[in-house]
Formats: C-alpha cells, sequence, structure tokens
C-alpha cells in the first residue's frame, strides 16, 4: 500500500437551507486502500459521498484527485476522472446478459461495425473468473443471485476504467454467505486491481474487517480517522454516538402486553424469513433493523402489498387469507402509512380528500359529501395538530411534518386496531418529530396496537415499548424498552 | 381540471392575486376557444350564424359521446384505441339483427349496445388481471371488433337502419326544422359524465387512481376494477355513438372510420384533460370539443382557402392551439413537478 493518497478531501463544507450537513470535514484515501466511512444516520455519510461521486457539485473546502485540485461537473465526469459509484439500489440490467451488463454503453465493436460478442463473451468470462466466479457470460443477469448481480456492477464499474469505488451499503441486503464473497471481492480488487475504495456501512463488524481506515462522522463533523487494526467495535460505537457506549446488553424478555391484537407466525417472503411476533392491546412494538433488512417489507405485507410465501396473519384472532388486498387489510382492522409520503399522498389534492378517502364509504355513500368530508377532515387534522388546520389546501402545500400527520390523521376517524407506522419521523425537525410520536403514544393509550417499523435507532427507541431486531430478513433480537437501553445496544445487534 | 379547479376555488389562505393567475392559467382551453372564435367571426361572415353554430354542435356531437367515455379512461391513466372499431361493430350488429334477422327493436338496440360495452369489460378484464397495458389489449379489441364486423356483415353495406337509430342520429325535436334530437343525446352523455366525476364516490376513485396508483392502492381502492370499469363505460359509450353515427349517415358500413379515435382523444387531451392521468374533467372535454368542431367548421367557410390546404391548416392551429395552452398553464404545471 502506497502512503501518498490519490484523493483529497480538504476542509469541505456543506449546508442546506439552515442545516450544516458538513462542517469541516478533511478526507483522504491512499492507493489500494478501503477507507470505511460510518456514522449515524444523518451524520453526513450521503452528502460527503455525493459530493465525492460528483452528484453535489456546490461546496466549500477543496477536493485534491491525484495531488491536482478538481472540480468535478457530474457523476459522470466523475467516472471519467476514475471514480466510480456502486449504489445501493443495484443499477444493473437484469434482461441482458451477464457480459453485456460488463460492457453496458461500450460495447467493442467488429471492423464491420457489429458488436463484437466473441470477444465481450471471452473478457467477461475472464474477468469474472479473475474474481473467482465461473459463470455462464451468456445468461441474462437475472437469472443468478443479488450478490452475482453485485459483482456484476462491481466489475462494470472497474472495467469502465474506475480507479477509486464508492460502496454504499453494499451488503444490507446480502446474504451471509455472499458477504463474505464481497469481502473477498473487495481483498481482491485492492490487491489484484490496484484499486482503492470507499465502503459505506452500518454494519461495524464488517467494516473492521474490510477496511484499512475508518472515518467516524458525527453530525456533520469529522471525530476521527482510526486504523482498523487498532480499534474495537466499543471504541467505534462510542465515537458514533458521542459518548460511552454500555457494555452491558439488556436482557431479553419475555411480552408480556395485554391480549394479542395482532398476530404474526412464520411470515416468510421474498425479503424475509420465518417472521413470528406479536401485538398486544395498547402496545407499541418497535420493529428495527438497517436499510434492506427486510423490516419495511414486513410492514407492506401486513397491509396485503405484497405477497408472501408462508406463515400466518392474524388480526383479533382472525386469520387473514394468503393474497388480502389493503381493502380487506382496511376492513380488518390494520392502517398503514408508508415511509414514502409520496407515494401514499396525493400531493396536488387538498387535505380532506386525503382524509377521507379510504372511509368513503362510511362517510357518505355513493355521492361523497363535501362539507360532511371537511368536517370529518378537520376534527382529525385538529387531533394531530396540522399546521396550517385548513381541510381544502392541497398536501404539498405543507411541510414534511404536517404531511406526515395528514397521513396519520386518515386513520384517526375510524380508528383500526392496529396501525402499521414506517418512518414516522423520517426527515423531520426534532418538534415535529416528538409532536409525530407523541400521536403514535395516544393511539396506543387508547389502547390499540401500534407497530412502528424505523431504520433510526432513536424513533424506536423513544416509543416501543418492545423492539423486534431485524438483520438481512431474520429477526435476531427481541428486547423490552427501557431508558436504560440506548442506541449502541441496537446497533451492536445487526 | 375539475377537481383541481375546484380545490383552487375554495383556497381561503393564498393571496388573492394568485388565485387570479391560477384561475387564468385553468382557463387556458377557454381563452384558446375565443381566440378562434373571434378570428373566424372576422375572416367569414357566415361563422357567427345561427344554422351554422348549429351545424358545429351536429359536427362535434358523435365525437362528445366518444369523449365522454374517453375522458374516464384518460383520468386513469389508461387509453382505449378500440373505440372507432366498436362504432363500426355496433352499427353492423344493429343493422344486421334488424335488416337481415327481422328481429324487432329493442333488441338489436340492446345488443349492439351490450357488445360494445362486453368488449370494454373484456379488455378492463385482459389489462388489469394479466397486466397488459390498456394500450395493447384495447388495440387487440379493435382488430376484434372491426373483424366481427367484417364478417357479420360479410362486406356489405346496410341501407336500412333501425328506427331508434334513425330517431337518435338524424331524429329531430318537433317538426321539420327543429332542433337535432343528436346533440341533446351528445350533451346528456357529458352531463351524466360530469355529474358521475365530480359527485360520486366512483368518479373520486377515478381521478386518484389516475393521480397516484400506488397511493390509491394504499387508501384500499381497488385500482384494477376502477380501470375495468372505465373502459367498460368506454365501450358503452362507444357503442351510442356507433348508434348515433348509424342514424346520422342512414346507413351501417363495415369499414371503420379511424378519424374517430384519434378526434376523440385530441379533443379530450386538447381540452386540458391529461394523458398520464389524474388531471382534467368532463368541463374540459367539452372546451376541446368546441375548439376542434369550430377549428374543423371555420376553415369551411372561409372560402378563399384552397380545399386541398385544409388538413394542412388544420394541423398548423392545432399545433398553435396546444403551444397556447401550454404557455398559459405552463408554469403551473412547472410547479407540480
Amino acid at each position: 500500500m502506497s502512503e501518498s493518497p490519490i484523493l483529497e478531501l480538504n476542509h469541505i463544507s456543506m449546508r442546506f437551507g439552515g442545516l450544516q450537513a458538513l462542517d469541516d470535514v478533511s478526507f483522504d484515501l491512499r492507493e489500494g486502500e478501503v477507507h470505511a466511512l460510518v456514522g449515524e444516520n444523518g451524520a453526513g455519510k450521503s452528502t460527503l459521498m455525493r459530493i465525492l461521486s460528483g452528484v453535489y457539485t456546490e461546496y466549500g473546502g477543496e477536493y485534491i484527485l491525484d495531488g491536482q485540485p478538481v472540480k468535478l461537473r457530474s457523476p459522470h465526469d466523475a467516472l471519467y476522472r476514475g471514480i466510480g459509484m456502486i449504489h445501493q439500489e443495484l443499477s444493473v440490467m437484469p434482461e441482458l446478459s451477464v457480459a453485456e451488463n460488463l460492457f453496458l454503453g461500450r460495447q467493442p465493436y467488429t471492423r464491420w461495425g457489429m458488436i463484437d460478442w466473441k470477444m465481450m463473451n471471452r473478457v467477461a468470462e475472464e474477468e469474472m473468473q479473475k474474481l473467482g466466479f465461473d459463470i455462464d457470460v451468456r445468461q441474462p443477469l437475472e437469472n443468478y443471485s443479488l450478490g452475482i448481480q453485485q459483482v456484476a456492477e462491481v466489475l462494470r464499474v472497474i472495467l469502465s476504467g474506475a480507479r477509486v469505488l464508492i460502496m454504499d451499503e453494499p451488503t444490507s441486503a446480502l446474504s451471509p454467505s455472499e458477504v463474505e464473497r464481497l469481502i473477498e471481492l473487495t481483498n481482491v480488487l485492492r490487491a489484484l486491481h490496484k484499486r482503492s475504495i470507499i465502503y459505506i456501512s452500518h454494519f461495524l463488524d464488517e467494516v473492521m474487517r474490510v477496511a484499512d481506515r475508518i472515518t467516524v462522522l458525527r453530525d456533520g463533523r469529522k471525530v476521527s480517522t482510526l486504523d482498523s487494526e487498532s480499534t474495537s467495535k466499543s471504541h467505534l460505537i462510542s465515537l458514533i454516538l458521542g459518548r460511552e457506549a454500555d457494555a452491558t446488553l439488556p436482557s431479553t424478555e419475555e411480552h408480556k402486553g395485554g391480549i394479542s391484537l395482532l398476530s404474526v407466525q412464520n411470515l416468510s417472503a421474498e425479503a424475509f424469513n420465518d417472521i413470528s411476533f406479536e401485538i398486544g392491546a395498547g402496545e407499541i412494538v418497535g420493529l428495527y433493523g438497517p436499510v434492506g433488512a427486510g423490516h419495511f417489507d414486513v410492514a407492506r405485507t401486513l397491509f396485503g402489498m405484497f405477497r408472501f410465501d408462508s406463515g400466518t396473519i392474524s388480526v383479533d384472532g382472525h386469520q387473514f387469507p394468503s393474497n388480502f388486498s389493503a381493502r380487506y387489510a382496511i376492513a380488518h382492522g390494520v392502517a398503514y402509512a408508508t415511509e414514502s409520503r409520496r407515494k401514499s399522498l396525493f400531493m396536488d389534492t387538498a387535505n380532506y380528500a386525503n382524509i377521507t378517502l379510504p372511509h368513503l364509504n362510511r362517510i357518505g355513500g355513493i355521492l361523497p359529501q363535501y362539507h360532511k368530508e371537511v368536517s370529518v377532515a378537520r376534527q382529525a387534522m385538529e387531533a394531530v395538530n396540522v399546521q396550517p388546520c385548513v381541510p381544502d389546501n392541497t398536501v404539498g402545500t405543507l411541510s414534511g411534518g404536517n404531511q406526515q400527520k395528514v397521513a396519520i390523521a386518515r386513520w384517526i376517524t375510524f380508528p383500526p386496531r392496529v396501525f402499521v407506522v414506517s418512518e414516522p419521523t423520517r426527515g423531520m425537525d426534532v418538534g415535529a418529530k416528538n409532536e409525530v410520536l407523541s400521536i403514535l403514544i395516544d393511539f396506543r393509550n387508547q389502547g390499540f396496537g401500534v407497530l412502528v417499523v424505523s431504520s433510526e435507532p432513536e424513533t424506536v427507541l423513544a416509543v416501543a415499548d418492545r423492539i423486534i431486531v431485524m438483520s438481512r430478513g431474520k429477526i435476531v433480537s427481541e428486547l423490552q424498552n427501557s431508558d436504560d437501553l440506548q442506541k449502541d445496544a441496537l446497533m451492536r445487534l445487526i | 381540471m375539475t377537481t383541481q379547479t375546484e380545490v383552487v376555488g375554495r383556497q381561503t389562505t393564498e393571496a388573492k392575486s394568485t388565485i387570479w393567475l391560477r384561475r387564468l392559467r385553468a382557463l387556458a382551453q377557454v381563452w384558446t376557444l375565443l381566440a378562434l372564435m373571434i378570428f373566424f367571426s372576422l375572416v367569414s361572415t357566415s361563422f357567427l350564424h345561427p344554422n351554422n353554430l348549429n351545424n358545429i354542435l351536429v359536427q362535434v356531437s358523435t365525437l362528445a359521446i366518444l369523449g365522454t367515455g374517453m375522458t374516464f379512461v384518460l383520468l386513469t391513466g389508461q387509453i382505449d384505441l378500440s373505440i372507432a372499431a366498436l362504432v363500426t361493430l355496433t352499427g353492423i350488429i344493429s343493422a344486421h339483427m334488424f335488416t337481415a334477422m327481422k328481429i324487432a327493436e329493442p333488441w338489436p338496440t340492446v345488443a349492439a349496445l351490450g357488445a360494445a360495452t362486453l368488449l370494454g369489460i373484456i379488455s378492463g378484464i385482459a389489462s388489469t388481471r394479466f397486466r397488459i397495458p390498456a394500450f395493447m389489449t384495447t388495440l387487440a379489441m379493435s382488430l376484434i371488433a372491426s373483424g366481427l364486423a367484417t364478417w357479420i356483415s360479410q362486406g356489405r353495406t346496410y341501407f336500412t337502419i333501425s328506427p331508434v337509430a334513425q330517431f337518435l342520429g338524424s331524429g329531430r325535436v318537433a317538426g321539420q326544422d327543429s332542433f337535432r334530437i343528436l346533440p341533446i343525446v351528445a350533451a346528456l352523455c357529458l352531463l351524466i359524465g360530469f355529474l358521475v366525476l365530480r359527485y360520486t364516490r366512483f368518479g373520486r376513485y377515478v381521478y386518484m387512481t389516475g393521480s397516484n396508483p400506488s397511493a390509491a392502492r394504499l387508501a384500499g381502492i381497488n385500482t384494477n376494477l376502477i380501470i375495468g370499469a372505465t373502459l367498460a363505460i368506454s365501450g358503452f359509450t362507444a357503442g351510442l355513438a356507433g348508434m348515433v353515427n348509424m342514424g346520422r349517415l342512414g346507413s351501417a358500413q363495415p369499414q371503420v372510420i379511424d378519424s374517430f379515435l384519434i378526434d376523440a382523444i385530441g379533443a379530450v387531451v386538447l381540452g386540458g384533460t391529461s394523458l398520464s392521468g389524474g388531471r382534467g374533467g368532463i368541463l374540459q372535454t367539452v372546451i376541446g370539443l368546441l375548439i376542434y368542431g369550430t377549428l374543423r367548421n371555420g376553415l369551411d367557410n372561409i372560402p378563399q382557402i384552397d380545399p386541398f390546404m385544409k388538413q394542412f391548416i388544420t394541423g398548423v392551429v392545432l399545433l398553435g392551439a396546444l403551444v397556447v395552452n401550454l404557455l398559459f398553464a405552463g408554469r403551473a404545471g412547472r410547479d407540480r413537478t
């Protein structure tokens, strides 16, 4: 490993409106090095990554590549200069063959101007073999596992000339054996191909194994850059959180809530496996996991938006049929607010119409009655304190926090038995966050069951009575929430 | 933009000036229509004559019936390419039953309308059950319908048509020179469409399905059922248009008049109903129809124009009208993205 950095960021700062996303962050990458970036959600990892890959072009500070200051104009410009990005959501073309994917946009041509399939397939085969994958590169990529698809994406970026690879949460959707292969791949890349890798991940064990150095970000500032050999997981956690980590894990306790409202038994689907849990009356259960753990898919499944292969879902002892619809779920007492407000609300439409839509049949029969709808909506909006409380305004005119309240207000007029809510507080300021969380607590106090699904440990810790931790599609632990339970305990489990 | 303007109209917190600006933009199509009418009344002496205005109404009536169903379909973000063929098929079924099979009314009419609706329902089921885009299923349905028409008629034209069709297509309210029945049928069709879209739960579901399908499903709307129902409605209105068209022509021909399809979609979209769903409505369709009718008829009333140039000019003015619409509504559209 050479000591001279091939890429340096000096004193980078960036603001989004009132938010200081990055504050005087410096970072460097040496040739043949794996340098990990860790930090909580919102610590500034994504912003830094977007600056590195040329997405954000307006920032304070200096970007130095091979000793020369550069100003990247776009992700395309970044790739041209040898900086490639592997996104968490793969950007491969599943229908094309492995070889075609590797040569996407740069197919070799014969001198007759036809695509040189022979050469393309031969080179692709060789390159895959070099990395230890003996596969038929003529097959469509979708025939292979997600792990192989990711390898193909990495290889494509390398073949297009990238010397620096930025990998964003590369393992979050992979199975344990695929994770092992990816870690091997990074070793091969740095040893054989002399590539440098910026590795962003929530999984600290993995980070410690794969990285040479680790940079910790917290609240937009750089906390420290450490050699991974001379640090420990608990030290890292304490740096990430900014305080001493609690060394002892709280004990797992059995659920002792009231009558069971929701019962999920051995639920399995593509994105998760063998999920079982119960939610009692007057209980908030937190379903926590890193992005890609499958917990959001569990939520979708409970609302009939996602098919499941096996297992059972019962509400109030009534078992749901195997492919029930959202309508069925609503009629049987399940409510759901997604993590994406854009997907669940009609931004161009009035608040009242958004709120009454799921219950139009109960509000006005065949002919919806404007005045009735508005009064129902106004009550619901007042109950969750939507500001400004104007049922006729469109949802799009509200702030993010208030939009979320509208998404919740939908379910207040005809309360469900179980309320499933994904990322209830994503992207909100503290005030709005607390308001939304207290609405959920109100729901619980009225005797309903609430399932809070989130990748933000703070959210589940703040409201949940019990926390189920998921990682890579499986439940890894179930904890009783208490004031002693800290973020680091949750992070340690994944 | 029924829901849109409705919402704008009830805004209470926005500044008055913004509301007016938005209203002006929402009315872009009306300005286009007015501009065309003023233009034609200036260059042509016969254009504003009551007889000619009546002509415009009669000319767009068939299109209005087709446009009603098309508005429903486009609002859900789908499209129905089978309507022109359904127009032909209903005419042939009705005429064949009445003339060749000697079956008395109302059965020929019931069978013809029923067949058109049924084919619409089949398109709907194929699109939603098997997730084939309505573009393709209705394209196939258009071949099926015109194929059936050719087969039933064996290629001949029927010159005797049933009294129901005759009444709908060329009947008059009272005597020889009184008002025609046809525009009344078209107006009724539009009115019912308007009331259903604006005031019923089904209408709300149609808008919501087109505006944001995933959000609609999350709110428990059976979007498949809604899309299927709009295709059935479009099938029915195409059938009705087939009856009046046959009545107007006095005969039933097995050839498909392709312009019906393009004209219906053109008029609805020209009015301001979005091709991607969720925005628009019957009021917009009415304006679009009138623009279309004015344009077609207005050019006929300028004798100086070379008849071989008419189609070309129609195209140019149409493009111009679309650009004007966009200039008026453009900012509002961009604000939403």
